[in-house]
């Protein structure tokens, strides 16, 4: 597999990981699915577990259709406790190390509590988890969560469900560069193909999507591209953007323009 | 007795509404029940009872919108035909919606020209929407309002149903479970057993939803309420007697136990941000059923030529929205299935979505 992403001991070829909430239908969502094509679907297991490890079957079932492995989440968990909890029933359901953790610190923005976060990351290794944390841009907070044995990092682009696409740009760019080797994921917040587009030109890993998708007018049409997007936004990062110039370049050699205009212009660019 | 041309098993809303219809269309009809005639074990004893295709335009496709339209056109004709009054309401739903949630009215808006091109709303200020709703007062800063839609109490119709069969003769046998090895003596058995033909229909599923009955003779509902929010959904309806039904929270899950604390907290707390009056009501009931749905949460129809059985199921959360117009597409195509009980199903002549499904499954 040329270019894959590796998260943990999995190569995946697609970049896009989707979110499985609020589509219209299950089928809808399996169509959404077959159109983006995604590494891995994740899934709240909260909210359809009630009735204990069979109930909401039918659900999965459709979902298992689809081929995909599952990232499951702790979405809506406030503490260290809860989140912990549902992410060993999660492991037993869906039969998977894998946990996408979110401990959210904030009701109103659903924003990452980074002091749980780290606590419950140490946790969860312990236990044998393989944590995939949802967290801020913050470069220290990233930092620990590494400490403690993350292997890839979701930082937010903006609150969950927002679509605002990325909040703080360069921030984000910075914690690309100054966490070069391991895999970064956009999750959250992302509302246009063009974000996701963006921040994969940024040379992050992947990005996750769910609103973005499900609640578009057409989930299906948008899926496709989100994915086209991805893409994109990956071949651009690895054929090497140009660098950024301040003033205009011609990209034809102009001949007749005696030199000290250019040198001119380069006196200008240093000034500034 | 002459053999009966339908033998209809499930006495819920469908199997009810089939069965009534069938008989005024001059077939002779047997049905049967697990449960007693008052329905209180039927998916549509807990429900809202709404029939609001603008507002449900939000989450179901542009077919489902017309045929809620058309079930909208046939049931105050259908009510006034039952023996026994039936609470019908058609004043409308108003759509509030936080501050914060504004995104959520715009996206309700484009979806809704989207999908529904006979949609019909009203932008209201503070100002409207207190003169059109004084319980809501200037809560909220604007709202929409959608006329014509409206909500059936489902606890009258369904034994008013049973009355109507009853006063026209027809055979009910209910408290009586037909079980799938079983098949009642009819030219044509029709099941319409929801939840329960599961066992048959395998891909059908259970979709919870959960609801609290309050009783609070202060509060005065002169239309649907429904919050928009991102997150949930709730919907506030008067019903007679001072009571307010308040739905309802959608779970994929089979589950039909017990309401859980955080749905009720959910459902609560949600009714208290819109109407702070209902602190004061009493909590009558916390319902919670599974409604059936297929995967695409669409209604469906098969028949199995071999077995002379159509089914008729997925009405999901859209029974008193949908189930007329099912009914009626039904109707039209009992006669050739009973003229040549051996061909397939032909094409939905009304709605080609419920048709679509019927030929892949005569195909089968």
């Amino acid at each position: 597999m040329q270019d894959a992403l590796k998260l943990y001991d999995r190569s995946y070829e697609s970049r896009i990981l989707l979110g499985t909430a609020r589509y219209e239908s299950p089928l809808q969502l399996k169509e959404a699915i077959e159109a983006s094509d995604p590494a891995l679907l994740t899934v709240a297991l909260r909210k359809q577990m009630q009735g204990g490890s069979h109930a909401g079957q039918a659900f999965w079932d459709i979902v298992r259709s689809t081929g995909r492995p599952l990232l499951p989440n702790t979405a809506g968990c406030g503490t260290v406790r809860e989140a912990v909890n549902t992410a060993c029933m999660a492991r037993e359901v869906f039969q998977t190390d894998l946990i996408k953790l979110e401990v959210i610190g904030d009701e109103v923005n659903l924003q990452p509590d980074p002091f749980g976060l780290v606590e419950a990351t140490v946790d969860l290794i312990r236990r044998g988890f393989r944590v995939l944390p949802y967290c801020t841009e913050d470069l220290v907070l990233c930092r620990r969560l590494l400490d403690a044995g993350c292997e890839v990092l979701m930082p937010w682009a903006a609150p969950i469900g927002t679509g605002q696409g990325p909040r703080n740009p360069r921030a984000l760019r910075e914690l690309r560069e100054r966490i070069p080797n391991i895999p970064l994921i956009v999750d959250a917040g992302l509302g246009l193909p063009s974000h996701a587009c963006q921040v994969m030109e940024w040379g992050f890993d992947g990005v996750l999507v769910n609103t973005a998708v499900s609640r578009a007018i057409h989930p299906v049409q948008m899926a496709k591209a989100f994915a086209g997007a991805v893409q994109m936004g990956r071949l651009a990062y690895l054929a090497g953007p140009m660098p950024v110039q301040d003033l205009a370049v011609p990209s034809t050699p102009d001949i007749g323009i005696p030199f000290w205009v250019e040198a001119d212009r380069f006196a200008s660019q240093e000034t500034r | 007795m002459m053999k009966p041309d339908i033998a209809i098993v499930g006495g819920g809303l469908l199997g009810r509404l089939l069965a009534w219809r069938a008989v005024l269309s001059g077939l002779r009809v047997v049905l049967f029940d697990a449960n007693d005639r008052l329905g209180n074990e039927a998916t549509a004893w807990v429900a809202g009872g709404m029939v609001t295709p603008q507002a449900e335009a939000v989450d179901a496709e542009p077919e489902l919108v017309a045929m809620g339209r058309r079930s909208l056109q046939l049931w105050p004709g259908w009510l006034r035909q039952l023996p026994s009054p039936v609470h019908y309401s058609d004043s409308g739903t108003l759509l509030v919606w936080q501050r914060t949630d504004a995104a959520e009215a715009r996206r309700f808006e484009t979806v809704l020209r989207t999908r529904d091109p006979h949609a019909r709303y009203e932008h209201l200020n503070a100002e409207q929407l207190a003169g059109k709703e004084p319980a809501l007062g200037t809560r909220f800063r604007e709202g929409l309002y959608l006329p014509g839609e409206a909500h059936i109490d489902n606890r009258q119709l369904l034994p008013a149903l049973a009355d109507a069969l009853e006063a026209l003769g027809v055979e009910c046998h209910w408290n009586r479970r037909v079980e799938d090895s079983e098949r009642p003596e009819a030219s044509l058995v029709i099941d319409c057993r929801g939840k329960n033909a599961k066992s048959r229909w395998k891909e059908l599923r259970g979709v919870r939803g959960e609801l609290v009955r309050l009783h609070a003779p202060d509060v005065e509902l002169r239309h649907m309420i429904r919050l928009l929010h991102p997150r949930y959904q709730l919907y506030l309806i008067s019903r007679p007697g001072g009571n307010v039904v308040v739905g309802a929270t959608s779970i994929e899950t089979d589950d039909c136990s017990p309401v859980s604390v955080r749905g009720a907290l959910e459902l609560l707390s949600a009714a208290y941000a819109v109407l702070p009056e209902l602190a004061e009501a009493r909590i009558l009931e916390l319902d919670c059923d599974c409604r059936p749905a297929l995967p695409d949460n669409r209604p469906g129809v098969r028949y199995s030529p071999n077995a002379r059985l159509l089914e008729v199921n997925g009405l999901y959360r859209h029974g008193f929205l949908l189930s007329p117009a099912v009914v009626e597409e039904v109707l039209t195509i009992l006669p050739e299935l009973l003229r040549s009980p051996a061909s397939g199903l032909s094409e939905s002549p009304r709605w080609p979505l419920l048709g679509a499904r019927a030929e892949v499954l005569a195909c089968r």
